[in-house]
């Protein structure tokens, strides 16, 4: 078994490369080309760019979860989030005595009157620590939510609407000024990470590298295990979970690390995707944000390793055109979009191939049978 | 026959007649009010004005006290030559104050000013207008009120009129405030009957003073009023908790009936069609904003006086749940009737649908939220021994209650019902035994999407009516569903109200936000435990 045969097919080698050529080059363009060439590509775009790779690994990290398992997680905007903060907490004490009370605690501290850093806080000055903490807690959230549910055989529906519950109980949780995580406003304001200026493109190239590189790292583990045992196993549970039971596999275990595996690369995203964003709130394990995060899987294609990037770009992408060129109604237009993919585009952007395929095919067996 | 209708005249005659004693009397009074105030304007012989003081001061008029103060800042004036008192109502505009027609005062008028003494007399009688006012309720506010000050002049007063009261409530008040004032001046039994009476009331007002008059004891070392004050401020103390325990279930019972009315719909469309409707909150919208065209419709037509707007609620709630179930008709047939046999599909159809429907109520009403008012018989509320419960949560209640029979009627009493029951449980052999299931469908899917219209009338008249005021609803609703057992609208039910009484009950502990973080950490748990819910779908399929 050679490498490439993680690849299911041709087209999804050539798009692998396109990716892994995008992630390479993209930043070398910010650096090498002078501001106003045509090749140029701004810190801005860069940052974006960044940012959509980051929703692509948490397309990913959803599609692992409920393409090839079956779970449909309402709540992996938490995830997402909960890795964002535990980042957000080292680059806020980063900004040192730079805010706007000049103290060494975080603005919204000194506001608060607090005399000094909650406990909690205290070992998140180590950049180490917090980006440990960005894949841990999620993880530990996953694990303890998952082996509850799981192991009382909580499924379908129901699990998706825990999920959802789970994360609009956290997101009031956070609202809350007393909870020393920044209430309504989060966090925000950055100034360094790793001891360079967050505004400078040498940071914006790194952390574009950094969030595509751990797309394409996510990629190929995914893939990895796909073609393990464990993936076989996996992909079983979503098909018929009681099969695999009666076969003598713990279905519990296997969605527990499923569940934990998943929550944790959402995490790193979010551990990601703060630095380039340059903020975060509890607006973003909002309800409707996992929402979305579905839409985007369910749009690229659900089920292929390919569609939830795909899926999470061109939404992104849509977004951020309609918001501009029509800002009175993209959301009418964004919801027609789902609703068109849902009805006829059941396995999203990756089928439609297949689709057209298929549709040819079939007219074509239909003019034989009228010639003959 | 000759019996009952001489029984119809006999009681037309009587209403008549209570017609003809009251208005009159009631006109009277303000007549007679008039009358002796332009007496006292006219006279300047101060030896009759005790005379009329005295007629004033029996009288309970609020006029009286708008025409005092309009003497006193120079708005009363009189004509020597045609023997008219003027009140000046506004700039050029005279009244006639004996007869309170508007007039054209007479050349020769001129201010009257009243002197010191009459001043400080008057003053005196508007200060206890209250204490006669023809409202019995203002009577006994205004004796509760006198009697808080614990004033020693007052207490001449309070005693005086507490005779003349016939009406019961009012005694009670004006003893409560005599006792009030007993506490702070009498002797020492009088001190002790006192407080007695307070604690058997279980005046609440009065804690605070038998707490002060039981400080001053202990400094005089008067032993029977320190027990005495004792035994009433427990009394009071065990009726306060026994008033917010009986609060706290009334709120809950409220809370758990908005929480009913928002998710019964959904039990019906998930609960037993199986569809994940995201929507859902989008359609309590609906229901919210017929609400408010109704209301912006009847006052453009017949104006906001008109007997019309009294009862436009009422004329609203059939209107809201017409209008959300054809959309949810129109949403079944266009949509969700593809995709049963992908329930994870419909949810996120339904979910582009709500997003769509919220733009469009955001294009269309504007983003801000859309103000309905309350009718007036709708925005007073009700006191039970101590409890004020606003009729909009009482309605609500009510109404939580007819949704739920309402609807087991309809499914176990009715042909439809039948049906619905029967394609729930089995939609291809319901079809296959003539059942016309894609009919039941819609018409399922439309009442469920009426019943939440339904909730969003409702809503518009305790919270705010905006775009996106469904989706403050959605996750509540859901969980109510999964909590009571899904396909079970009994479940529903227990849960919606025991879900409030246990947000209603932790509420005040750790206030509202924690309350409900708390609630919903509790259902999770509880889901773990009994993943079914209360009342889980029996099932002999595996997959189920």
């Amino acid at each position: 078994m050679n490498k490439l045969s993680y690849f299911d097919s041709g087209a999804e080698k050539t798009l692998f490369a396109i990716l892994a050529c995008f992630v390479a080059i993209f930043p070398v363009m910010n650096m090498i080309f002078p501001e106003g060439s045509l090749l140029h590509v701004s810190s801005f775009q860069l940052n974006v760019w960044g940012k959509y790779l980051c929703y692509a690994i948490l397309a990913v990290s959803l599609n692992f979860l409920w393409g090839y398992t079956g779970l449909l997680c309402l709540g992996q905007c938490l995830f997402f989030a909960l890795g964002g903060y535990a980042f957000g907490m080292y680059l806020m004490l980063m900004i040192g005595e730079l805010g706007a009370y000049k103290s060494v605690l975080p603005d919204f501290m000194v506001f608060l009157g607090y005399n000094e850093l909650p406990t909690h806080w205290k070992p998140f000055y180590s950049p180490t620590f917090a980006i440990f903490a960005a894949m841990w807690v999620p993880g530990l959230v996953a694990f303890l939510f998952g082996l509850l549910a799981f192991r009382s055989r909580i499924k379908g529906v129901y699990f998706s609407i825990l999920t959802q519950a789970l994360t609009y109980a956290a997101a009031l949780l956070f609202f809350r000024n007393d909870f020393t995580f920044g209430g309504n406003n989060g966090f925000t304001d950055f100034k360094f990470i790793l001891g360079t200026n967050i505004n400078d493109p040498a940071a914006a190239r790194g952390l574009f590298w950094a969030s595509g590189a751990f797309l394409i790292g996510v990629y190929l583990l995914i893939a990895w295990l796909l073609k393990s045992k464990f993936g076989l196993v996996q992909r079983a549970i979503r098909d018929s979970e009681n099969r695999v039971r009666f076969s003598g596999y713990s279905t519990t275990h296997y969605k527990v690390f499923i569940f934990v595996l998943s929550a944790m690369i959402a995490g790193l995203a979010g551990a990601l995707y703060v630095p380039q964003a340059g903020i975060i709130n509890p607006s973003e394990m909002w309800p409707t944000k996992g929402l979305d995060i579905v839409v985007w899987v369910a749009v690229g294609g659900r089920g292929s390793k390919f569609g939830p990037i795909i899926g999470a770009v061109l939404i992104n992408l849509l977004k951020s055109f309609t918001t501009r060129a029509y800002p009175e109604s993209w959301l009418i237009i964004l919801g027609f979009v789902f609703l068109f993919v849902v009805l006829f585009m059941p396995n999203g952007v990756m089928g439609l191939w297949e689709q057209i395929k298929a549709y040819l095919a079939k007219k074509k067996s239909k003019q034989v049978t009228a010639s003959a | 026959m000759i019996f009952s209708s001489s029984k119809k005249c006999l009681s037309t005659f009587c209403i008549l007649f209570a017609i003809f004693i009251t208005i009159p009397s009631a006109w009277c009074d303000e007549v007679k009010a008039r009358q002796v105030l332009v007496e006292l304007v006219q006279t300047d012989d101060r030896s009759t004005h005790q005379a009329s003081l005295d007629k004033l001061s029996k009288l309970g008029e609020p006029i009286i006290q708008e025409i005092v103060a309009a003497w006193r800042v120079g708005n009363i004036s009189r004509s020597a030559s045609t023997q008219i008192v003027y009140w000046k109502v506004a700039d050029n505009t005279y009244q006639n104050l004996a007869t309170g027609e508007l007039a054209i005062p007479a050349d020769d008028h001129k201010k009257s000013r009243a002197s010191r003494k009459l001043r400080k007399q008057l003053s005196k009688i508007v200060d206890f207008l209250d204490l006669r006012s023809p409202d019995m309720s203002t009577r006994a506010e205004a004796a509760r009120k006198l009697g808080a000050t614990q004033k020693l002049e007052h207490l001449e007063i309070l005693r005086n009129l507490s005779q003349e009261q016939t009406s019961h409530e009012v005694k009670l008040a004006f003893e409560e405030a005599i006792a009030l004032c007993l506490i702070a001046h009498g002797s020492e039994d009088e001190k002790v009957t006192a407080i007695k009476l307070l604690g058997d009331r279980h005046v609440l007002a009065a804690n605070g003073f038998i707490e002060k008059a039981r400080k001053i004891a202990v400094g005089a070392d008067a032993t029977n009023i320190i027990s005495a004050a004792d035994i009433a401020m427990r009394q009071i103390k065990e009726h306060q908790q026994f008033i917010d325990v009986i609060g706290t279930i009334v709120r809950g019972l409220s809370t758990g009936s908005v929480l009913l009315l928002v998710s019964y719909g959904l039990a019906i469309t998930f609960g037993q069609m199986g569809v994940i409707n995201m929507a859902h909150g989008e359609f309590i919208a609906i229901g919210g904003y017929s609400v408010y065209l109704v209301q912006n419709f009847i006052i453009t037509t017949y104006g906001e006086s008109s007997a019309m707007y009294d009862w436009y609620f009422i004329i609203a709630i059939p209107i809201a749940f017409l209008i959300s179930a054809i959309a949810g008709a129109i949403l079944e047939k266009g949509l969700i009737q593809f995709l049963y046999s992908r329930p994870l599909e419909s949810l996120l159809a339904t979910w582009a649908v709500s997003m769509v429907m919220q733009q469009a109520f955001r294009l269309y009403f504007g983003a801000a939220n859309v103000s309905v008012s309350s009718p007036d018989w709708l925005s007073g509320s009700a006191n039970f021994g101590g409890v004020l419960i606003s009729f909009n949560r009482l309605s609500l209640i009510i109404f939580a209650i007819f949704v739920v029979v309402v609807t087991k009627l309809l499914l176990s009493k009715t042909n439809w019902g039948l049906h619905v029951r029967a394609t729930m449980q089995n939609r291809q052999m319901a079809s296959s035994l003539g059942v016309p299931s894609s009919r039941v469908n819609m018409l399922t899917f439309a009442f469920g999407s009426g019943l939440a219209g339904l909730a969003g009338a409702f809503i518009s008249q305790i919270g705010n009516v905006g775009p996106s005021m469904g989706q403050t609803y959605i996750v509540d609703s859901f969980m109510v569903v999964v909590v009571g057992g899904v396909g079970n609208l009994l479940g529903a039910a227990i849960s919606s109200l025991g879900i409030g009484m246990i947000d209603q009950g932790l509420q005040p502990i750790l206030g509202p936000v924690m309350g409900k973080i708390t609630v919903l950490f509790m259902i999770i748990a509880f889901l773990q435990f009994k993943p079914g819910g209360i009342f889980p779908a029996r099932s002999r399929s595996l997959d189920d």
